[in-house]
């Protein structure tokens, strides 16, 4: 496994890229257990400061130091997508592959299930959820109740892979060789299914992410930890935009998108290494 | 295709209990709210002039009787399905008596018309990208529109949309600041207004198109780069048959189904409306409404409205369920 | 490649074509002749609702009430055209008999509905008995509660008989941003259910008329009536704007934009910063004072308002300890950055208020005491004004006056010293305990407190609420902000909050009686714990003393001065009592643009109304404006 990776660091440039980008950005986030202010406390230094060798990264309207602000914000966010991003894998794994697999009626009830959450409506019921929840609001159960609403689709996608893998020569294979389903699912569909569920996973992270900061730019938020999100909050109460201060917009977006496409390029080449054939083809002329 | 009549059959009844079960749903959902609208009313009515305590009192009562919340919850699920039966969402309760269909119907078509479009141009655009991308591997000016789609993607559409209305609608004062159409426009079908809604449009189109381009194309891409690698593509190579042809009739083709299947269900929530597009560009739709009914506590506007995006998803993921067989020739029904 | 390049040529055409077609293209309406104002109500959700007098999500401050409506009396904000108080559709000021039971109300002759009918007492009569008639209607309930009979002797009097004594039953008809309006009778009369009449297009009292309305509710344009004489307002003259467009502008960063592209003339509220960027880069648009702090205090009074059915906010001594722990210099920094008008006493610092209440109370302030058990504190600190006008200086330099009365009009003038010592002595007092770093409740919970807030409708609010609970935070009490998205009003009204930033205290503005605000505090109307507690007495205080403050006030007619005495009872009592803690005034960033239109109010030379853009008062404003160009 070790060598693996270490192959794939030293001829896949694209593995390379992705990887620093995301060291760069947990190292980043790590830096938030360094910070010398308590990330709610504001007017700790003076506001409204650009970018200079004092405040790397410039000062808030809140008077806040945006390097270590942005620390917080960024290992928040991160938690929060991956927690989500992490439960609704499972759920749509299990019932992708398991719908697609067997078909018949357990498909069509996995399925109706699906299509249930598919088709409720997120917005009235995230706000819901947040009228009712009130004062005792917090990050992990709005992460709970997102990837209970987030599987859905994906579920439908794996799914449809898993349908066409069922009627391949070497599921039937498998089966006439004695093979229970639980071990041809794992065993043999998994990894045709893997880098959809890692596209997927990153799809799924971009889509708690952008969902946050809609529900944040509309004050559905608990403003008292800072995410990438509250942040966005924030300077939109301050027109930080129209006002100026593009820093408080710019870095956290920045780091928003170099996450984005750490990840992405860890897919794609993670992708091309699992399925054998592709890997066979790049390692040609 | 033997079996598919059974299995239209069989999908045309879970269509109907999907349906079912997700009205039922949003019904407990809205009724769950803590939001009285007979106290948002109250409010909204009484937040500015002068008012007298012992006032509010009679107008709570009346309003009560008026928007016939008296009945329990058993009482008012029977009635709004005895209306539902007949298309009728009943009266809204923040804007009583206009019914909830009038106001749907007025926003609706404008929602319709952004999110269709702006969904199709995405989806072609994307997916083309990303065809091209990912068959055409060592091009380097695909692999920047890629590096930029990707780019563009994570980025908060709201930071997106903002940043767009300030470089169009400030610093280079090209295209109007927001609005479905010029003010004061007579709202005829004529070339004036039509062009107005079109140049109205085209920083909306713009802002979700540049941030949904990366979604397909990402997609897109990894799906071409999976059947490049299939025998018969490799065959069609060997063969000596055109890059340009096998791109097209052999590796899109294939490639494009389960995107049509993302397309039919993107095009099926639309019906949730872009909130925030609506709110940067001012840009009229059932977003806004949407939000101001949940604040305001109307449970029929916000029932009417999560119906209709119900039944519109479920229907789009009904044609994709029966076209998916059709255009698979691998899939066989069960 | 030749896609491509046919792509690129097509694209540069069009960006060509678009340039030069883009220029002003903002309505077809002559902009030199058109006044563009910001409606803050946002998209209309049923824009072809005209039925003001129904409750319903149709518009009030689409233009239909500053532009379309009137009633008897207004009593303006500031300082009024011609006096704070004008006759509209009365002639006269309200007659009164001996013991308020009768009120009787003389018309002006020579108005006309836009439609040419003349407006009479018939309309008055009709009005009144439609609201006595039928339940629902949005002033059913004061006029079913307040009138026994409604008379008209002749077609320009009308004589009203009480239920009950009431000595400002005439507020129903006064002009406060709203007030009851009058109804068309030919028009209602034919109209069947008045709670099912949509009154599209409406009939107008007031000098416009509705010309077009956008179905969507995001404009609404009103046109001047040809016979505009023949409206109350055409004493002072002839409005200036022909046509007065009410717009839904969209988030606060793009009315910022929208004015520096000159397509909105009148912005509602922005925030500090795209106040400051605006007042940086745009010469002609300027806010109610000419320099910092630009904004316009209405007559509100956010404050930190405790909620009085719980244990922990009992006790006096803890609300005065919070008090004291509060810098209201970092407050005012931290929400307005500065442009704050504070106010330590339980009225708005604006209108009449500061020569009648806070200019007269500072000598009784300088020498309130309090006594902590410890020691004797004098608390009152009357330079926090000017030390904020010092703090910004640096900064801002000539644009913050120097002479001690502008800084007390711009800034306020005193506010309480942050004495944590005093504080943590009157804690002590009543039974709080500190063990380490944090506070500890008498039955030995940690002392916590949720501050409400509500979040992104109101910003400033919100930083305000933030800075106040850090500051708590600091002294060692576990203090959090909660925003109340969405939700504010209903858990204002049902008491489920601790503590939050609002307002209870608002005032007519111009005139300094506080009956508005102040008869709402009787504690016969504070609410069971649970029941939803009406306006205004969201902190659901009952004070024997206040009440007794209120039936004299009731007693005494609305001109009569011994109610200024009365008022200033109510201050003294609140100080000592601190039901709630005032902070400032409620400052809006109403920007106006002198592109097109000049002869705006505003605090130097022409106090004559406020401009905040929703409040019906501003019809005054139309006719001072004068086109620039």
């Amino acid at each position: 496994m070790g060598r693996t990776l270490i192959d794939l660091l030293r001829f896949n440039r694209q593995f390379a890229t992705g990887l620093a980008l995301l060291v760069v950005v947990t190292a980043f986030a790590s830096l938030s257990f360094f910070s010398p202010y308590a990330p709610n406390d504001s007017y700790v230094v003076p506001p409204d400061l650009p970018p200079d060798w004092s405040y790397p990264m410039g000062t808030t309207s809140r008077g806040q130091d945006l390097l270590w602000l942005l620390s917080f914000a960024i290992r928040n966010t991160l938690l929060f997508g991956i927690a989500v991003a992490t439960l609704s894998r499972l759920l749509a794994l299990l019932i992708g592959l398991v719908a697609g697999y067997c078909g018949g009626l357990i498909d069509r009830a996995l399925m109706s299930l699906n299509d249930s959450f598919i088709v409720i409506p997120l917005f009235p019921i995230l706000v819901l959820f947040y009228f009712v929840m009130r004062d005792r609001m917090s990050w992990g159960l709005l992460a709970l109740m997102m990837a209970c609403l987030g599987w859905a689709y994906d579920a439908r996608l794996i799914r449809s892979v898993a349908m066409s893998l069922r009627t391949r020569e070497f599921t039937e294979t498998g089966i006439f060789s004695g093979m229970s389903m639980r071990q041809i699912l794992v065993e043999e569909h998994l990894p045709y299914v893997l880098p959809i569920v890692f596209s997927t996973t990153m799809n799924n992270i971009n889509w708690s992410i952008g969902l946050e900061v809609t529900l944040s730019v509309l004050g559905f938020t608990d403003i008292n930890t800072p995410t990438i999100g509250v942040l966005i909050y924030w300077a939109n109460q301050h027109t930080a935009l129209v006002s100026g201060i593009w820093w408080w917009i710019f870095f956290p977006v920045l780091l928003v998108v170099m996450t984005f496409i750490g990840l992405f390029l860890l897919a794609v080449s993670m992708n091309e290494y699992i399925d054998p054939r592709s890997r066979l083809g790049r390692t040609g002329p | 295709m033997s079996g598919y009549p059974a299995y239209l059959l069989t999908r045309l009844g879970q269509f109907a209990l999907v349906v079912f079960i997700g009205i039922n749903i949003a019904f407990i959902v809205t009724h769950a709210t803590p939001i009285d609208p007979v106290e948002q009313s109250i409010a909204a009515a009484t937040q500015f002039g002068s008012t007298s305590p012992e006032a509010i009192g009679l107008m709570r009562q009346s309003l009560k009787e008026l928007y016939g919340l008296e009945g329990g919850l058993g009482d008012q699920y029977l009635a709004f399905w005895r209306r539902i039966a007949v298309g009728d969402f009943g009266p809204s309760l923040s804007a009583f008596p206009t019914p909830v269909a009038t106001l749907i119907g007025r926003a609706l078509p404008w929602t319709a018309g952004l999110l269709v479009v702006s969904t199709v141009l995405t989806w072609l655009l994307g997916n083309l990208l990303g065809g091209l991308a990912g068959y055409y591997r060592r091009n380097r000016a695909l692999r920047f529109a890629g590096v930029l789609a990707m780019a563009f993607h994570p980025i908060p559409y709201y930071v997106v949309a903002f940043v767009l209305l300030i470089v169009f609608g400030y610093l280079w004062p090209v295209l109007p600041l927001g609005g479905g159409y010029q003010m004061n426009m007579p709202r005829t079908l004529s070339w004036a207004f039509i062009g107005s809604v079109l140049l109205h449009s085209i920083l909306p189109v713009l802002s979700l198109a540049l941030v949904g381009l990366g979604g397909w194309f990402m997609g897109m891409r990894s799906l071409v780069s999976n059947i490049v690698t299939e025998d018969y593509v490799v065959y069609a190579e060997l063969a000596g048959v055109r890059r340009r042809r096998i791109l097209g009739s052999y590796v899109m083709r294939n490639a494009l189904v389960p995107q049509v299947t993302g397309l039919a269900m993107s095009l099926g929530a639309i019906f949730n409306g872009a909130i925030i597009t609506e709110q940067v560009f001012g840009y009229p739709g059932i977003g806004t409404l949407l939000v101001s009914a949940v604040y305001a506590g109307d449970y029929s506007l916000v029932l009417g409205i999560t119906t209709v995006s119900i039944v519109a998803v479920s229907l789009a993921v009904l044609v994709i369920d029966l076209a998916y067989p059709l255009l698979d020739a691998r899939v066989r029904v069960h | 490649m030749r896609a491509w390049r046919g792509m690129a040529l097509s694209l540069l055409a069009m960006c060509l074509i678009v340039d030069a077609r883009a220029q002003g293209t903002i309505s077809n309406l002559p902009r030199k002749e058109t006044l563009i104002v910001e409606n803050p109500e946002g998209t209309i959700k049923n824009a072809g609702w005209f039925n003001i007098w129904a409750i319903n999500a149709g518009g009030q401050s689409t233009g239909l009430h500053q532009l379309g409506m009137d009633t008897f009396w207004y009593i303006d904000p500031q300082k009024g055209i011609d006096g704070v108080w004008d006759n509209s559709l009365a002639s006269d000021k309200p007659i009164y008999n001996a013991d308020f039971t009768e009120m009787t109300v003389k018309l002006r002759k020579g108005i006309f509905w836009s439609d040419g009918v003349e407006f009479t007492a018939d309309d008055v009569v009709y009005t009144i008995q439609t609201h006595m008639k039928t339940n629902g209607l949005r002033w059913s309930a004061p006029v079913q509660i307040n009138v026994a009979e409604v008379t008209a002797p002749d077609a320009n009097t009308v004589v009203f008989k009480l239920k009950k004594p009431n000595s400002r039953f005439h507020a129903l008809f006064t002009v406060r941003w709203n007030a009851m309006w009058m109804m068309p009778k030919h028009i209602f009369e034919k109209a069947g259910d008045p709670l099912k009449f949509a009154f599209d297009p409406p009939v107008t009292l007031g000098a416009y008329t509705l010309n077009a309305y956008d179905p969507n509710g995001k404009w609404f344009i009103w046109q001047k009536r040809p016979d505009w004489q023949r409206t109350s307002v055409a004493r002072f003259g002839e409005p200036g704007p022909k046509y007065v467009a009410y717009i839904d502008p969209g988030p606060p960063d793009k009315r910022v934009i929208a004015q520096l592209n000159h397509e909105l003339d009148v912005i509602h509220d922005i925030s500090p910063e795209g106040m400051f960027t605006i007042a940086k880069q745009a010469k002609s648009s300027h806010g109610w004072f000419k320099g910092f702090p630009y904004a316009h205090p209405d007559p509100t009074l956010p404050a930190v308002v405790f909620n009085h059915q719980l244990e922990l906010f009992k006790n006096r001594d803890v609300r005065w300890a919070l008090a004291l722990l509060i810098d209201i210099k970092a407050v005012s920094m931290a929400s307005y950055r500065g442009a704050a008008t504070i106010s330590a006493i339980g009225v708005p610092p604006t209108g009449s208020a500061p020569e009648v209440y806070h200019a007269p109370l500072e000598g009784w302030l300088a020498a309130f005491t309090i006594d902590t058990g410890k020691q004797k504190i004098k608390p009152y600190d009357p330079t926090i004004g000017s030390q904020i006008a010092d703090m910004l200086r640096p900064s801002m330099k000539d644009q913050i006056p120097s002479a001690a009365d502008e800084i007390a009009k711009s800034f306020g003038r005193g506010w309480w010293k942050p004495n944590p010592q005093a504080a943590a002595e009157l804690l002590e007092r009543a039974g709080f305990s500190k063990r380490g770093d944090k506070w500890f409740a008498p039955d030995g919970k940690p002392f916590a407190i949720k501050l409400m807030v509500e979040g992104e409708g109101r910003p400033v609010m919100t930083r305000a609420g933030s800075m106040i609970a850090q500051q708590w935070r600091q002294f060692g009490i576990d203090a959090a902000t909660v925003v109340a998205q969405g939700n504010m009003v209903d858990r204002r009204q049902a008491g489920d909050y601790e503590a939050m930033i609002t307002w209870s205290v608002e005032t007519w503005g111009g005139h300094p009686d506080l009956s508005f605000f102040l008869d709402s505090w009787h504690s016969q109307f504070v609410a069971a714990p649970g029941k939803p507690q009406p306006p205004r007495n969201w902190q659901r205080w009952s004070s024997a003393e206040l009440d007794k403050i209120i039936e004299q006030i009731r007693q005494t007619a609305f001109d009569d001065p011994k109610g200024l005495e009365l008022g200033r009872d109510y201050v003294k009592l609140a100080v000592r009592e601190m039901p709630t803690i005032p902070l400032m005034s409620y400052n809006v960033f109403t920007v106006m643009d002198d592109t097109y239109w000049t002869g705006y109010p505003n605090a130097d030379g022409a106090p004559y109304t406020d401009p905040v853009p929703n409040w019906a008062n501003t019809k005054y404003m139309m006719v001072k404006l004068k086109p620039r160009q």
